[in-house]
C-alpha cells in the first residue's frame, strides 16, 4: 500500500471483484487454449480427410469397430484368426483396452442420446478431444508446482506442443492420444495425495492409475517414476505420514487393479520392472513403523538397533528379489528395457524392435522441432523448481531428469519428456513474468509516469495472447504474498521491464508461429494418403488405398496376404484379408519366416509361402515415384531378422556388393538379384522405360535390363504410381512339375534330355 | 510376487503390529543381548503405557491391524507350505489383508492426534470417509481378482 | 402306363441304335481321335469298336486337319482325346504339347501313343516326368523263344493290378520303353520285361556296351522292369487321366488276333479295353460328396472351436460305377485325416460308418492350442482318383466364463478375502459407534 507502483493500478476494487474476473478470465482462457489445441490437430482432416492414420490406430480402430458393433464381452473375448495366419491372435489378452474402451463408451453415451455418430469420426476426434483434456490436467499439474498463471502458460504450451502433437492429429487413433493425459493427471493426483496425506487422492491415483495400465503400455514410467520419488523424499529426510498414506494408497490399490487387465496379468509382482515399486512399498512400510517406534521408545540404543534392523531387513529384501530373479521366479529385465541404456543393444540382439524408425535415438534437431524455444526455458524451469524444492519439487525434478534422458535414447519417448518440458518452461516463464510486470518497485522512488503509461499501453494492446493477459491480471491481481516476497528484488525501470516482456511475448509469438508450421507440414500427414507437391499443384498419392481395395474386391474372403509387418493392420483393416504378421510384433519366429521367404529365391521361398497358405504376396515399391519408404529400403533388416532365426541360410553380407555397397542395379550381388523382395519390386520394372533407362527414384540407381523374371508368382496387380505391388502365388503344378520347368515349356522352350536315374547302387 | 518382499515386511509389521506399539521387545529380545527380566520388565511397562495413552478408537484400530496381519500371514504361509495354484485369489486374498492394512494404517496415522499438525486438509471424518472410500474400490477389485 | 410305354420305346430305340445313351464314363462321351495318315480306322477296329459300343462318339481326324480344334474359345471340345499320332511333325496349329496340357488341365483325358519317331508329342512325354530313350531305339527282347522279330515281344500282365481285369493273357508289344521320372502323380501299368532293352538295331554289336552299363548300375540304361512301357498318370487337381503307351500296335486289330508262343490267345483287347476304361474315369473314380465337422453330441458346425473340446470330422464319400453311375461308398479303410496349423498336429484313421453308406468318420479331442487349423484329408493311391480336402476351422481359447470360476482349492484365499471385508464392515460399525459414544462423552463433559 505505500509501496510505490511502477505503474498504476486501480485501487477501488474489491478483493472478491478481483478474484472472480481472475476464475472467470482463467476459465475463457481455457476455452480459448482447448480450442486452439484442437483446432490445430484438425488439419490433417482438412488438408485430407477423415481418415485414420498410419499403422498402429488401423487396428485400434478395427477393434473399436468390434468392440462397438459386438459388445464388451465379445471384444473381450476376441479371438482374430485373420491376424498372425496361420496362429491366430487373442486379441482381448494382448492389447491395452482403455483406449477401444473409452471410444466404446463415448459411443454408447452418444447413441443413447440419440446422436447417430459414426464410430469412425469418434475415433478420429477422439486425440484432438483428449488434448483439451491434457492441456487441463497440465493446469492443474502445474498450478501445484506454482500458481494459476503458470498453469495456463503450461496447459496452453502443451496445447499446442509440437512434441504432443505429433501424436495426437486427428486419425492418430493410438493409445497414447489418451495415455498422455492420463499420465499427467495420474501425477497431478499423486502430487495431491502426497501433499495432503489423503488416502482419497491416493486412490483416485490408483483408480487412474489403472486406466493409465489399461490404456498404454508406458504405465510403467509411472510405476517408476511415484516410487523413485518416494525413494528421493524418504532418502532426503523427508518421510512424513503423508508420503505413507499417499504412496501406500496408489501402490495397494493401483497394483491390485492393474493386475485386472488381461495384457498386464500377474507382471507387477512377477517382472523387475514392477519390483521398485513393490521394494518401496516395502521400505516405507518399514520406515513408518520405525517412525512409529521412535515416537515411544526413548532409548539411544533402541533407536540405533531399530535403524540397523531397517537396513538389514533392506538389504534382505533386496536379496530376496535378486535371488527370486536368478531363480526364474521374477521375470529380468526385458530386451526392450536393456536396449534403453545400450542404445546398440537392440539392433544386436532385437533387430524387429531396431528396425522402428520411432526407436531410434533421437537427433538433435529434433529436439527444438518438437519443443522450440521451450527446450531453452526447461532448464531454467528445472533450477527454479530446484531452488524451491518442496517435496512436489522433487518430483519435477526427478521426471525432468529421467524423461531427458529417455527421449535421447528413444525417439519415441518424446512424448514423455514434451509435458515437463512444458510444466518447466511454465514455471520459468511465468517466474520471469512474475517479476517484470510486478508493478512493485523496491524503493519509494518516483515511478516514470510516461513510462508507466506506455507499459500500460503496449503490454495490453500487444498480439500477445489471452495468456498473457491474464498472467498479468492474475499476478497483480491475486497473489499479495508474491508481490511482497518479491519487493526487495523488483525492477525499478520500465525500460528494462518493456525490454524483457516484449522479448518474452515475441518468443512466445514466434513458438506460435512454429508450431503451426510444424504441425501442418510434418505431423498432419496420414502416411496412408500421400500428397505431392507438383508445380501444378498439390497431387495426392491414394496408392495404398486403391490396392487395398483391389485386395477386397477381388480377392476371396480367406484368401491369406502375406507383407512386411508394417502393412499387416492397415492390410487387415482396409482390405480385411488374413494376414502373415501385422505390426503387434510378438512373434519373432514367424517374423522371420517372412523375411526369409522374402530375402530367399523363389525355390526356396515356394515353400514357404504354400506352407502357409499364402494367396497374395505385397510388396511397397517407391522406385518409381521416389517414395523412400519402400520394402528395399527395409529389405536389409528383413535379412537381419530372418539372419537372427536362420543364421546358416541367410547371410547379410551376400547382400552387399563385393565392396560392401548396398545396391540394385547391375552391380548388385546375386543373391540380392534372385531374392523374392528385389524380384517383386523390379519385376517389369524395366519395360515401362522403353527402351531407356530404367532409373529407380530412391536408389538413384539404374536397374539392368532384361528385368528379373518370376516363376512361382504372377503379378495380379501394380497400383497407380507402382508404390503397392500384389503378387498371386500359384499352385503346384499340376503335373507335379517344378513352376520354373512349367514356366519354361509354357514359353516352349526345350527340356534338356536327361537319362533313367539310378535305381541301384553298383556291385562293383 | 508380491510374496518376498511385502511378505517379508509384512510379516515384520506383523512382528511389530502384533504388539501394535509394544512391538520393538520382539526384535530386542531376539537379538539383543539385554537381560531378560529387564526386558519384561520393559515389556511391561510399554504394554502399560500404551494401554494406559492410547485412545480407544486407537486401540480398535490396532486390534484391527493385528487381524489384517494374522489373516495375511496365515495367507502367505499357506501359499509357500501348501499351494499357490489359483495365483489370482491368493493375490487377491493377500492384497485384500495388504491394502486394508495399509488403509487402517493410514487411518490411524491421520486420526493420531499427534500428527494433526501434519494432516491439515484431512480432518478425522474426512479420514474415515477416505478409509471406506478406498476400502470400497479395493475390495470391488478383490472380488473381481479373486474367481 | 404313359411313363411305363414310353420307357419301353426309349429302351427299344436305345437296342435299335446299338449305342447305349449313356456313355460309361463319368466325365463325357465325346472322344476324339487324332490318327495319323497312315494308320486308317481299320486298323483298330477291335478298340475303336469296343469303345462304341460303351457308349462313346469317336471323332476322327488328322494330326493337320484344323476343322475340330481340341480347343475352341478356351474350352476344350472333347471329354476325351486319343493321341495315335507318333510320328507325325508337324501338327495343325491347335495342336501343341502346351494346348494339350491346357485341355488336359480343364479336365480332358488322354490316351497317347509314342513310337521310336522323334515328334512333338515325343517331347510332351518328358514334361510327365517319362524319361524316353534316344529316338529310334525301340525296345528289343529276345525272350521267349518265338517267331516273330526280337521288337515284337510277348509281355506278360501283371495278375493284380488295380485298374486291370485279373489274369489278362500276355500282350503283344512293341515300341519304346521309358524310364519312370521321381513322380508321385505317374501310375505304372505295364512294365517293360526283365530281359528287354532299348537299342538301336537288333544285332549283337552293342551287347559290349550295354554289358558295362549293367556294370555301372543300370545308369543311363533303358532296360530291365524298371522300365515302364504303358504308364498312367492323373493330374494333381482334378485327377484328369493320361495313359502314355510306348507303341501304337499294342492296340491293333493285328496284335489282338495275333497268338502268343504259348498259344492261347493275345490279351491285347482285353487290356486297351482295361486301359481305356481307366484313362476315360469309367473305374476308379471317388469324389467326396462333402465334409462337415462338429462338436460331439451335436450335429451343426461351428464357426470355431475351442481348445480341447472334442469335435467330430465327417465325409461322405461316392464311388463311380459305369454300371450305375455315382453312388456312396464305404470300402475305403485306410483313409486318414489329419488336424494342421503348419504341422499335423492330429493324425487319425477316417474309418467308414457302418450305419450309412458312404459316411466316414472321425472323433478327437482338440489340442491345446489356439489358431487357425485345418482339417486336411488326402488320399493318394495308385490308379485311384487323387481325394483332397481342406477346410479351416479356428481354434480359440476358452471365453473369460469359460474357465472355472470357483476353486475348491482356493477356499483358504476366499475365506481370506471375505474375513477382511467382513472385518472392514465391523471395524467400520465401531467406529461409528464409537463415534456416537465419544460425541455423547464429549456432550456430557460439556454439559457437567
Amino acid at each position: 500500500m505505500s509501496m510505490s507502483k511502477a505503474y498504476p493500478l486501480p485501487i477501488d476494487i474489491s478483493p472478491t471483484t478481483v478474484a472472480n474476473t481472475a476464475s472467470l478470465v482463467r476459465i475463457v482462457a481455457f476455452l480459448f487454449i482447448s480450442g486452439a489445441a484442437i483446432a490445430s490437430r484438425l488439419f490433417a482432416v482438412i488438408n485430407f480427410e477423415s481418415i485414420i492414420h498410419e499403422f498402429d490406430p488401423w487396428f485400434n480402430y478395427r477393434a473399436t469397430r468390434v468392440l462397438a458393433s459386438e459388445g464388451f464381452y465379445e471384444f473381450w473375448n476376441w479371438f482374430d484368426p485373420t491376424a498372425w495366419y496361420p496362429l491366430g491372435r487373442v486379441v482381448g489378452g494382448t492389447i491395452y483396452p482403455g483406449l477401444m474402451a473409452t471410444s466404446g463408451v463415448i459411443y454408447n453415451v452418444l447413441h443413447s442420446l440419440h446422436l447417430p455418430v459414426d464410430i469412425r469420426n469418434i475415433c478420429v476426434l477422439l486425440a484432438p478431444c483428449f488434448s483439451a483434456l491434457t492441456a487441463w490436467a497440465t493446469y492443474m499439474f502445474t498450478k501445484e508446482m506454482k500458481d494459476e498463471s503458470a498453469g495456463l502458460l503450461a496447459a496452453a504450451f502443451i496445447g499446442i506442443v509440437p512434441g504432443y502433437i505429433s501424436r495426437s492429429v486427428a486419425g492418430s487413433y493410438d493409445n497414447e492420444a489418451i495415455a498422455i493425459f492420463l499420465l499427467m493427471f495420474t501425477f497431478f493426483l499423486w502430487i495431491k495425495a502426497m501433499k495432503q496425506g489423503s488416502a482419497l487422492y491416493g486412490t483416485l491415483t490408483g483408480l487412474f492409475y489403472f486406466y493409465m495400465v489399461a490404456a498404454w503400455g508406458g504405465y510403467a514410467f509411472i510405476t517408476n517414476m511415484i516410487p523413485l520419488h518416494a525413494l528421493a523424499l524418504t532418502l532426503m529426510g523427508r518421510f512424513t505420514n503423508r508420503l505413507y498414506v499417499g504412496y501406500s494408497s496408489w501402490y495397494a490399490i493401483g497394483t491390485l487393479a492393474s493386475m485386472q487387465v488381461p495384457f498386464v496379468g500377474f507382471q507387477p509382482v512377477r517382472t523387475s520392472e514392477h519390483m521398485g515399486a513393490l521394494g518401496v512399498f516395502g521400505l516405507l512400510q518399514i520406515v513408518a513403523f520405525v517412525e512409529l517406534v521412535r515416537v515411544h521408545v526413548s532409548s539411544k540404543q533402541f533407536q540405533q538397533l531399530l535403524f540397523v534392523s531397517v537396513i538389514v531387513v533392506g538389504i534382505l529384501g533386496t536379496l530376496v528379489i535378486v535371488g527370486l530373479t536368478y531363480k526364474g521366479w521374477i521375470a529380468p529385465w526385458t530386451g526392450r528395457f536393456y536396449s534403453l541404456w545400450d542404445t546398440g543393444y537392440a539392433k544386436k540382439y532385437i533387430p524387429i524392435i531396431a528396425s522402428v524408425s520411432e526407436h531410434q535415438p533421437t537427433a538433435w534437431p529434433s529436439f527444438f522441432m518438437d519443443l522450440h524455444f521451450l527446450i531453452f526455458l526447461f532448464p531454467a524451469g528445472v533450477v527454479l523448481c530446484f531452488k524451491e524444492l518442496r517435496d512436489e519439487h522433487v518430483f519435477v525434478v526427478i521426471y525432468a531428469l529421467v524423461a531427458s534422458y529417455f527421449a535421447g535414447v528413444m525417439v519415441r519417448l518424446m512424448l514423455t519428456l514434451t509435458p515437463i518440458v512444458c510444466v518447466s518452461a511454465a514455471v520459468a516463464l511465468s517466474s520471469v513474468l512474475d517479476t517484470y510486470i510486478d508493478p512493485v518497485v523496491p524503493d519509494a522512488t518516483d515511478g516514470d509516469a510516461d513510462a508507466a503509461k506506455k507499459d500500460r499501453s503496449t503490454t495490453p494492446a500487444s498480439s500477445a495472447s489471452v495468456v498473457e493477459l491474464l498472467t498479468d491480471i492474475v499476478t497483480s491481481g491475486s497473489s499479495p504474498s508474491k508481490r511482497t516476497k518479491h519487493a526487495r528484488q523488483g525492477i525499478i525501470g520500465l525500460d528494462t521491464r518493456g525490454v524483457v516482456i516484449l522479448n518474452a511475448l515475441g518468443m512466445l509469438l514466434f513458438f506460435v508461429v512454429h508450431c503451426t508450421w510444424v504441425t501442418s507440414t510434418a505431423y498432419s500427414s496420414p502416411s496412408v494418403v500421400l500428397a505431392s507437391h507438383m508445380p501444378d499443384g498439390l497431387h495426392i498419392i491414394d496408392d495404398f488405398r486403391e490396392a487395398y481395395y483391389w485386395l477386397r474386391q477381388n480377392t476371396p474372403k480367406d484368401a491369406v496376404v502375406m507383407s512386411w509387418w508394417d502393412y499387416g493392420y492397415q492390410i487387415a483393416g482396409m482390405a480385411d484379408r488374413p494376414t502373415l504378421v501385422d505390426n503387434n510384433t510378438w512373434n519373432n519366429t514367424h517374423i522371420a519366416t517372412v523375411g526369409k521367404a522374402m530375402s530367399s529365391p523363389e525355390e526356396v521361398a515356394y515353400p514357404i509361402l504354400r506352407k502357409h497358405d499364402v494367396d497374395y504376396v505385397l510388396v511397397i515399391f517407391g522406385g518409381l515415384l521416389g517414395y523412400s519408404g519402400d520394402d528395399i529400403n527395409k529389405f536389409l533388416w528383413m535379412v537381419r531378422i530372418a539372419q537372427g532365426v536362420w543364421p546358416d541360410e541367410i547371410q547379410e553380407p551376400r547382400y552387399f556388393t563385393p565392396q560392401g555397397d548396398y545396391r540394385v542395379d547391375d552391380q548388385a550381388s546375386s543373391t540380392m538379384k534372385n531374392s523374392l523382395m528385389y524380384k517383386m519390386s523390379y519385376y517389369r520394372f524395366p519395360e515401362l522405360f522403353g527402351g531407356g533407362q530404367a532409373q529407380d527414384r530412391v536408389r538413384g540407381q539404374v536397374i539392368p535390363n532384361p528385368g528379373p523374371t518370376l516363376d512361382y508368382l504372377d503379378e495380379a496387380f501394380t497400383s497407380e504410381n507402382w508404390i503397392v505391388r500384389i503378387y498371386q502365388v500359384k499352385k503346384e503344378d499340376p503335373l507335379g512339375r517344378d513352376l520354373k520347368g512349367a514356366n519354361a515349356f509354357d514359353k516352349g522352350k526345350k527340356r534338356k534330355r536327361t537319362r533313367p536315374p539310378v535305381r541301384r547302387r553298383s556291385l562293383a | 510376487m508380491a510374496g518376498p518382499k511385502s511378505s517379508s515386511n509384512a510379516s515384520k509389521r506383523a512382528a511389530a503390529t502384533a504388539a501394535a506399539t509394544p512391538s520393538k521387545p520382539a526384535p530386542s529380545s531376539s537379538s539383543a543381548p539385554a537381560p531378560a527380566s529387564a526386558s519384561t520388565v520393559a515389556l511391561h511397562t510399554l504394554w502399560a503405557a500404551y494401554l494406559d495413552a492410547t485412545p480407544s478408537r486407537l486401540k480398535l484400530v490396532d486390534a484391527f491391524l493385528v487381524f489384517l496381519v494374522l489373516s495375511g500371514v496365515i495367507q502367505f504361509v499357506y501359499c509357500v507350505l501348501v499351494t499357490s495354484f489359483p495365483f489370482n485369489a491368493f493375490l487377491a486374498g493377500f492384497a485384500s489383508t495388504v491394502g486394508q492394512f495399509v488403509l487402517t494404517a493410514s487411518l490411524r496415522s491421520q486420526v493420531n492426534a499427534k500428527n494433526r499438525a501434519l494432516f491439515k486438509d484431512v480432518s478425522p471424518e474426512r479420514a474415515f470417509a477416505d478409509f471406506v472410500v478406498g476400502s470400497v474400490v479395493l475390495h470391488f477389485f478383490v472380488f473381481n481378482f479373486l474367481g | 402306363m404313359l411313363p411305363s410305354l414310353g420307357a419301353i420305346f426309349f429302351s427299344l430305340f436305345g437296342l435299335f441304335a446299338a449305342v447305349p445313351v449313356q456313355a460309361r464314363s463319368s466325365t463325357g462321351n465325346s472322344v476324339l481321335v487324332v490318327l495319323q495318315p497312315d494308320l486308317k480306322r481299320d486298323n483298330f477296329t477291335i478298340f475303336f469298336d469296343n469303345l462304341e459300343k460303351r457308349g462313346y462318339d469317336l471323332t476322327l481326324r488328322t494330326p493337320e486337319d484344323d476343322a475340330l480344334p481340341i480347343i475352341r474359345d478356351d474350352n476344350p471340345t472333347y471329354s476325351h482325346i486319343i493321341l495315335f499320332a507318333p510320328d507325325i511333325k508337324s501338327f495343325s496349329q491347335d495342336v501343341t504339347p502346351q494346348s494339350l496340357v491346357t485341355v488336359l488341365n480343364a479336365g480332358t483325358n488322354l490316351i497317347v501313343a509314342l513310337s521310336p519317331t522323334q515328334s512333338p508329342v515325343f517331347t510332351l512325354a518328358s514334361e510327365f516326368s517319362l524319361i524316353l530313350p534316344p529316338p529310334s531305339t525301340p525296345l528289343i527282347s529276345h525272350f521267349p523263344a518265338r517267331d516273330s522279330p526280337p521288337s515284337v515281344i510277348p509281355v506278360a500282365v501283371p495278375p493284380k493290378h488295380p485298374l486291370l481285369t485279373p489274369n489278362t493273357p500276355p500282350v503283344w508289344y512293341s515300341g519304346i520303353p521309358f524310364a519312370h521320372g521321381n513322380n508321385p502323380l505317374l501310375v505304372p501299368i505295364l512294365h517293360a520285361p526283365a530281359e528287354s532293352f532299348a537299342s538301336d538295331t537288333d544285332s549283337d554289336a552293342g551287347a559290349e556296351a550295354l554289358f558295362d552299363a549293367a556294370e555301372r548300375g543300370g545308369e543311363g540304361l533303358w532296360a530291365g522292369s524298371a522300365m515302364g512301357i504303358v504308364t498312367g498318370f492323373q493330374t494333381r487337381d482334378n485327377s484328369a487321366r493320361v495313359t502314355w503307351v510306348g507303341g501304337i500296335e499294342l492296340f491293333t486289330d493285328a496284335y489282338a488276333h495275333k497268338s502268343l508262343p504259348s498259344g492261347e490267345k493275345s490279351g491285347n483287347e482285353q487290356f486297351a479295353r482295361d486301359v481305356a476304361a481307366w484313362t476315360f474315369q469309367e473305374n476308379l473314380v471317388l469324389r467326396i460328396d462333402s465334409i462337415t465337422h462338429h462338436l460331439l453330441n451335436e450335429t451343426v458346425p461351428r464357426e470355431h472351436y475351442t481348445i480341447n473340446e472334442n469335435i467330430v470330422f465327417e465325409a461322405h464319400i461316392s464311388r463311380y460305377d459305369s454300371e450305375r453311375g455315382w453312388s456312396p461308398y464305404s470300402g475305403l479303410h485306410d483313409l486318414q485325416l489329419e488336424f494342421t496349423m503348419l504341422d499335423p498336429h492330429i493324425r487319425t484313421a477316417l474309418l467308414p460308418v457302418t450305419s450309412k453308406l458312404g459316411l466316414y468318420q472321425a472323433a478327437f479331442r482338440i489340442p491345446d492350442r489356439h489358431g487357425v487349423f485345418k482339417f486336411v484329408l488326402d488320399y493318394r493311391r495308385r490308379g485311384w482318383t487323387i481325394l483332397k480336402a481342406t477346410t479351416t476351422v479356428p481354434v480359440v481359447p476358452p471365453r473369460h466364463d469359460g474357465y472355472p470360476r470357483f476353486l475348491s482349492a482356493a477356499w483358504p484365499y476366499y475365506a481370506g478375502a471375505i474375513s477382511t471385508s467382513l472385518g472392514f464392515f465391523v471395524f467400520a460399525a465401531l467406529w461409528l459407534a464409537g463415534d456416537d459414544k465419544e460425541r455423547k462423552k464429549g456432550k456430557a463433559t460439556k454439559t457437567e
